[in-house]
């Protein structure tokens, strides 16, 4: 079930719960699917030298971004058997406690779509042309890594 | 020959996006030396160069109007 469109994962601003729970209802009518999976990122007031994260503001490479999520995307395709997968990952400014990621798999049954789902948090994070700069309560800034 | 610059996160801070006109650079390891003589502060960053869109693995050959990224260390998620 490879894809060979590039899709877009970009959103501008927070990921909303709303949109999180339409995602899920959309799949109501996919009844060969028995497990879902899903990770959410969520923007950590991290305390740094005694200042508070308020928000992260996410920049990407976009077009290098969506070509290695291509290839990301057809392999996970063909390493596990899903019925489908979402990502999703915001750009600009997300505040603490809102919703910076989204990946959704679904399979006909758990496991792969736990493993697969798990696997491309984890391929996006370490591949994917993108930068975090955490912004504190008082405007100054420091700009994440990811290790 | 020509070359467009576009940097991302921390180092777009130091390096703004420009086009250059470079005489006698012909692979990316010519490019790094130039580009950490030029912004000697990058010589203690970690960084990849992308070449029209291809992330560089090993010293390539840079032809006329060339695209290089500088990405420091993704923290996308």
């Amino acid at each position: 079930m490879s894809e060979k469109k590039i899709k877009n994962i970009f959103v501008n601003g927070p990921i909303t719960p709303a949109f999180i729970a339409d995602s899920i209802a959309k799949h109501s009518s996919k009844t060969a699917i028995g497990g879902h999976s899903i990770f959410m990122g969520q923007v950590r007031k991290d305390e740094i030298d005694g200042k508070f994260v308020a928000a992260i503001e996410y920049t990407a490479y976009e077009e290098l971004s969506l070509e290695k999520m291509h290839q990301i995307r057809e392999a996970i395709f063909e390493k596990y058997p899903l019925n489908c997968m979402h990502i999703y990952h915001s750009l600009g400014t997300v505040k603490t406690g809102e919703i910076c990621l989204f990946v959704f798999t679904s399979s006909a049954h758990r496991k792969p779509a736990i493993s697969a789902c798990s696997e491309v948090v984890d391929r996006l994070k370490a591949e994917l042309p993108i930068w975090g700069k955490e912004i504190f309560e008082d405007e100054t800034h420091q700009w994440k890594e990811n290790i | 020959m020509e070359i467009e610059i576009i940097s991302f996160g921390k180092i777009s801070e130091l390096i703004s996006n420009q086009k250059i006109d470079f005489d006698g650079i012909a692979d990316t390891d010519n490019f790094k030396l130039h580009l950490e003589h030029q912004f000697p502060a990058l010589k203690s960053m970690k960084y990849k160069l992308a070449l029209n869109k291809n992330i560089v693995q090993e010293n390539t050959q840079i032809i006329n109007k060339a695209t290089i990224a500088i990405m420091p260390p993704f923290s996308g998620g």
